[in-house]
């Protein structure tokens, strides 16, 4: 019975959560950097719950953080998903996927690993 | 009996695809949540939507409704045993998808709201029965 309430107790279905750093944006300004995804992505960030990136999406830079540019589609939506799901962004940095930016949160998601894109 | 608790309390009001036809168009100055709940299993959990804490409709097994906003960032809740949160940005004249997708818990099913593609989005709420905004 005790080990019972203490299985039970504690929030224990919101035991994943998405990592979050802090980071700063900064808006783009002028036209925007565009690139199409040649193929399609998996980009783990350590949930298990993977953010998959859809081949043929266009992609335009609307910022930037300390951590890459930060490119938004129109074509697809993109979320992060651990325990909650985040509307986000992604970040990319010298020819590769790094993390995401989170919309609401303003925060950075890092990739659990580089993940190299052909545009 | 275990396939009634399983299945039942469905919507029913009208199906969705006659019911969309009479939806007024979006204010120009506003953006639209469609939320709707494509599937039957654990039909007894039907959790309140809240959108930034407000109550805008329930969870209910193939129901469907919408809800429209004022450009901005929103969460949108249901709570089971647990609360599930999906966070997202709208700017004016976005129309945006919500699937209320379900999965199993400890005692009771949990119900996650899910950002799902415009054109996913607005082919499987098809399916469902307009169940009404709340509220």
């Amino acid at each position: 019975m005790c080990a019972f309430g203490f299985i039970v107790s504690g929030c224990m279905f919101d035991v994943v959560s998405v990592t979050q750093k802090p980071t700063a944006f900064s808006a783009a300004s002028g036209t925007p950097e565009t690139f199409v995804l040649r193929e399609s992505h998996s980009i783990s960030i350590g949930t298990g719950f993977p953010t998959r990136l859809k081949a043929g999406t266009k992609w335009a830079m609307i910022g930037s953080i300390p951590e890459g540019s930060v490119f938004r589609s129109k074509d697809q939506v993109l979320t992060v998903e651990a325990s909650n799901i985040h509307e986000a962004d992604l970040v990319v940095d010298k020819g590769a996927v790094v993390g995401f930016f989170l919309v609401v949160e303003k925060t950075f998601c890092p990739a659990k690993q580089r993940e190299p894109i052909e545009q | 009996m275990l396939i009634v608790a399983l299945l039942g309390g469905c919507a029913s009001g009208p199906s969705f695809s006659t019911y969309s036809g009479s939806i007024p168009p979006l204010d120009s100055q506003k953006a639209r949540i469609y939320f709707y709940r494509s599937t039957l299993l654990g039909g007894a959990i039907q959790p309140a939507v809240r959108v930034n804490g407000t109550e805008v409709g329930d969870a209910k097994p193939h129901g469907a409704f919408y809800y429209d906003v004022a450009p901005g960032e929103y969460k949108v809740e249901t709570s089971t045993e647990v609360t599930r949160r999906l966070t997202l940005k709208l700017e004016k004249g976005d129309i945006r998808y919500v699937r209320l997708n379900v999965s199993m818990g400890f005692m009771v099913a949990h119900i996650y709201p899910e950002l799902v593609d415009a054109d996913v989005g607005s082919k499987e709420i098809l399916d469902c029965k307009y169940s009404g905004m709340n509220k």
